[in-house]
C-alpha cells in the first residue's frame, strides 16, 4: 500500500493549441513525494507551473506524460475526491447563491447527510468569519470574503488532503494569519496540506517541506529549515544590552577571527507590525 | 447526486429570472391568441388557440430552453465554476445527466404552467360553442377498415388510388369488423371520409355522394345522400345500436352523377368511436410535447459538452430545424411533381422524369434522408394534428414516443459522457 499522500512520476504537461501544435511546456518531468501529515509548499514565480501541477493532480487536466497518485489512488479515481479539499487559485463560485446555499450545494455533492451538513456549514461560516453575511448573495461579496467561502467549501468534507492554490491572495493580513493558523490546525489533525504560493513569507513559517518550480522545472525540494539556514552564519537576537556591551561583544567576535556582517536591532517583519497596530486599535 | 446538480441548474435559471421572462411571454401570447382574426366557423377560434399554443408558444419555449441548456456547461467551464463540481466525488456522466434533468424539470414546469393556462382559456371559449361544433373537444378512437373492395368496375387506378366514375358503375366498400368488443356505452359513432373528388362538370365545387351503412348480420341498411366538397373531410353519424349489434359493418360510397369521380383507398374511410375526453387528450399532447423538449435538451447538452456556448446553441437549433425540415423537403418534392390537370385523366406515361427533379432528388433529398437516420425526427412529436381533428391520442402513440425519446436520449447521454470524460479544463 502506497503510504504517501501525493506521488508523481515524470509528470509532464505541454499545452497544445487548437491545431495540436506544441505551444507551452508548462511542467517538465516532475517527481514529487509528499508524505501524509505534512505541510508541503509548492513555490515558484508566476507562470512556473504550480497551478498546472494542481490541476493535473485533480484530474482537471490530463498529463502529456507521467502519472500521479493521490492517497494511493489514481488522480481520476472518484473515491479519492471525497477525501480531498481544493481551493482554486481564484474564487470560482456561483454568484447567485448565498454563503449557506453554496456550502449546502457542495455538501450535497459530498453526500453529507442533512443534519450533519447543517452543523458543519454553521461551524464553517463562523470559522471563516462570515456569519453576519451568511444570507447575502455572493455577487455582493468582496474578493476576500469570496476567498473565505472558497476555503470553507474546500474543507466541508473534512478532507485528508487539502490543496490550496494561493489561499492568501486577496486576503487582509489578519485573514492571512488566520489561514496560517488554520493550516497549522490541519496539521495537528493529521491532514496533509499542499500550499501553492509565490509569497515566501506565507510559506516560510508553516511548511515542513517545500519545492520550488521555475518554468515548469523542479529547482529544489527539501526541508524548509535546512534550505533556509546558512550553516556559516549565526544570528544573535538580544534584548536589553547597552551600546558599550555591544561593542565588547563585537571586539570579542573579531578577536576570534569572526567576520561581523551587521549589527542590527531586530526588526519585526512588516506583517507583525501591521498586525500589532491593527490589534491595538481594536 | 444527479438531482443535486439538477436542482442547482434549476435554481440558477429561476434566480436569473429567465424562466419568468419565458412564462411572461407565453402568457402574453396565450392571452392574445383568442383575438387573432380567424374564419367565421365557430370552432375556428379554439383551433387557432391550439395552433398558437402548440406552434408558437411551444416554439418560443423550445428556443429558450435550447439557449439555456446549450450554454449551461460552457458557461460553467468558461467561468471555471465547474472546478467546484469536478473536484467533488461526482462522475462526469452524472454532471451531464444532472444538467439534462435540470432542464427537463424546467421544461416540465414551463409546460405545466402555460399548458394549464391555455386549457383554461380554451375551456372558457369552447363552453360558448354551438352543439354541432363541439367536435374539436372530443377524443375519437379510430378504427381502420379491415377490408376494402370495389363492387362493379373502377374507372382506372393510379398511384394506388382507385378512381370511380359516378352513376353506379362502381361502388367503394369498406368493411369494419371486430367492432363490438371495443366500444363502450358512452361512445357515439361516426364515419369520416377523406376522398379525392374530381368532376367533369364545370364549376363543380361539390358533388352529390350516396353513402350506405349496412349491418351484415341483420342486413339492415341505411342510405344517405351527401354533398361532398373538394378538400374537405365528410362526416356521417351512425346509430350506436347498429355498431353494437353488428359484427361486421359495411360502408359504401359512390357519386350520383356520371360526370363525377371519386378517388379512394382503403384508408379513406375511417370509423370513429366518439367520446368526451378533451382534457385527457390535451394532457397527452402536452406530455408528448414534453418529450420533444427532453430530446432537444439532451441534444443541446450533448453538444455543449464539447462545443463552446454559441456553437452549441447554433448546432442544437440546426438539429431542431432539420428534424422538421425533412418533412418540408418531402412536401416540396411532391409539390413540384404534381400536375395541374384532372388527376383521373392523367395517363401514367405522361410522368417522365425531369432532369432537374433528379438533381434535386440527389442533391437535397437524398442527403437529408440520410440525415434523418441520424437526426431526431421531431415530427413524431406532433400531437397538434390529433387535437385539431379531435382524435384520441392512443396510449400506443404515447408509448412509442416515450420509447423513441428514451432510446435517442440514452444514446445522446452515452455520447456526451464519452465526450465529457475526454475533456480537459484549463
Ligand atoms: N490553458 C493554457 N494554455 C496554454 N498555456 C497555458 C495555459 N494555462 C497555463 N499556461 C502556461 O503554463 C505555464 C504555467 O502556468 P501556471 O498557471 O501553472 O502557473 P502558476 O505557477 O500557477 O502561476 P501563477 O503564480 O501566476 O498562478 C505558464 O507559462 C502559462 O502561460
Ligand atoms: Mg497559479
Amino acid at each position: 500500500m502506497d503510504n504517501s499522500a501525493v506521488r508523481t512520476e515524470g509528470l509532464t504537461k505541454v499545452y497544445k493549441d487548437f491545431w495540436r501544435r506544441k505551444s507551452v511546456s508548462a511542467l517538465t518531468n516532475l517527481n514529487l513525494n509528499i508524505e501524509r501529515g505534512e505541510i508541503f509548499g509548492l513555490l515558484g514565480p508566476n507562470g512556473s507551473g504550480k497551478t498546472t501541477t494542481v490541476k493535473l493532480l485533480l484530474g482537471l487536466l490530463f498529463p502529456t506524460s507521467g502519472k500521479s497518485w493521490l492517497l494511493g489512488h489514481s488522480s481520476i479515481d472518484l473515491i479519492v475526491k471525497s477525501k480531498i479539499g481544493f481551493l482554486p487559485e481564484e474564487s470560482y463560485l456561483y454568484k447567485f447563491l448565498n454563503a449557506e446555499e453554496i456550502l449546502d450545494f457542495y455538501g450535497k455533492l459530498f453526500d453529507i447527510p442533512k443534519t450533519e451538513r447543517r452543523l458543519r456549514i454553521d461551524k464553517l461560516i463562523r470559522n471563516v468569519g462570515l456569519h453576519t453575511y451568511r444570507k447575502r448573495q455572493l455577487s455582493q461579496y468582496s474578493k476576500g470574503m469570496l476567498r473565505r467561502i472558497g476555503l470553507a467549501q474546500a474543507i466541508i468534507n473534512d478532507p485528508e488532503l487539502v490543496i490550496l492554490d494561493e489561499p492568501t491572495s486577496g486576503l487582509d493580513p489578519i485573514a492571512s494569519r488566520e489561514i496560517k493558523d488554520l493550516i497549522l490546525d490541519f496539521k495537528r489533525q493529521g491532514k496533509t496540506v499542499i500550499l501553492c504560493s509565490h509569497l515566501l513569507a506565507d510559506v516560510q513559517n508553516i511548511c515542513d517541506r517545500i519545492a520550488i518550480l521555475n518554468k515548469g522545472v523542479l529547482q529544489v525540494m527539501g526541508n524548509v529549515r535546512e534550505l533556509l539556514s546558512q550553516k556559516d552564519v549565526i544570528e544573535f537576537v538580544v534584548k536589553n544590552l547597552s551600546d558599550k556591551d555591544v561593542q565588547e561583544v563585537e571586539t570579542f567576535i573579531k578577536s576570534r577571527s569572526g567576520n561581523v556582517l551587521s549589527i542590527n536591532h531586530h526588526a519585526s517583519t512588516l506583517e507583525e507590525l501591521f498586525l500589532t497596530i491593527i490589534q491595538q486599535s481594536k | 447526486m444527479i438531482l443535486t446538480i439538477a436542482g442547482h441548474t434549476f435554481r440558477e435559471v429561476i434566480r436569473k429570472k429567465i424562466l419568468h421572462v419565458l412564462i411572461g411571454l407565453g402568457i402574453l401570447i396565450i392571452a392574445v391568441s383568442p383575438f387573432i382574426p380567424t374564419t367565421d366557423e365557430p370552432d375556428a377560434r379554439v383551433k387557432m388557440m391550439l395552433v398558437v399554443f402548440f406552434q408558437v408558444v411551444v416554439l418560443l419555449c423550445i428556443v429558450g430552453i435550447i439557449f439555456l441548456s446549450a450554454t449551461s456547461l460552457p458557461h460553467e467551464i468558461e467561468y471555471r465554476t465547474i472546478y467546484g463540481i469536478l473536484s467533488k466525488p461526482v462522475s462526469r456522466l452524472k454532471i451531464v445527466a444532472g444538467k439534462i434533468t435540470g432542464f427537463a424539470l424546467l421544461s416540465a414546469l414551463l409546460l405545466i404552467i402555460l399548458g394549464l393556462l391555455n386549457v383554461i382559456a380554451i375551456q372558457r371559449i369552447a363552453s360558448k360553442l354551438p352543439e354541432g361544433y363541439r367536435g374539436i373537444l372530443k377524443a375519437r378512437n379510430e378504427f381502420a377498415a379491415s377490408q376494402f373492395s370495389i363492387q362493379g368496375k373502377s374507372h382506372h387506378v393510379r398511384e394506388g388510388i382507385v378512381w370511380i366514375e359516378g352513376g353506379r358503375s362502381g361502388i367503394a366498400l369498406w368493411s369494419f369488423s371486430d367492432l363490438c368488443k371495443k366500444p363502450d356505452d358512452k361512445s357515439s359513432f361516426e364515419v369520416e371520409f377523406d376522398l379525392k373528388i374530381d368532376s367533369g362538370r364545370k364549376d363543380a365545387g361539390a358533388i352529390p355522394l350516396v353513402v350506405g351503412i349496412e349491418d351484415t348480420g341483420t342486413g339492415q341498411c341505411k342510405t344517405v345522400v351527401l354533398s361532398a366538397k373538394i378538400d374537405e373531410p365528410l362526416t356521417v353519424k351512425i346509430d350506436p345500436e347498429l355498431v353494437r349489434k353488428s359484427s361486421i359493418l359495411n360502408i359504401t360510397a359512390f357519386p350520383i352523377h356520371s360526370m363525377d369521380y371519386i378517388g379512394v383507398t382503403g384508408e379513406d374511410a375511417k370509423l370513429y368511436a366518439v367520446r368526451k375526453g378533451f382534457i385527457s387528450n390535451y394532457t397527452k399532447a402536452v406530455g408528448i410535447t414534453f418529450l420533444k423538449f427532453l430530446l432537444i435538451v439532451t441534444i443541446a447538452v450533448m453538444g455543449s459538452t464539447y462545443l463552446s456556448a454559441p456553437v452549441s446553441i447554433v448546432s442544437a437549433l440546426v438539429v431542431f430545424l432539420c428534424g422538421h425540415i425533412l418533412d418540408f423537403v418531402k412536401d416540396f418534392s411532391l409539390l413540384i411533381q404534381s400536375y395541374d390537370v384532372h388527376e383521373h385523366a392523367l395517363p401514367t406515361a405522361l410522368k417522365k422524369p425531369n432532369i432537374l427533379l433528379v438533381y434535386i432528388d440527389y442533391l437535397i433529398k437524398k442527403p437529408l434522408e440520410w440525415l434523418t437516420v441520424i437526426l431526431p425526427d421531431f415530427k413524431r412529436f406532433d400531437s397538434l394534428k390529433f387535437l385539431l381533428k379531435g382524435i384520441n391520442i392512443s396510449w400506443e402513440t404515447v408509448g412509442v414516443s416515450v420509447g423513441y425519446t428514451a432510446l435517442y436520449a440514452g444514446i445522446c447521454l452515452f455520447i456526451s459522457s464519452i465526450l465529457f470524460k475526454k475533456r480537459e479544463f484549463f
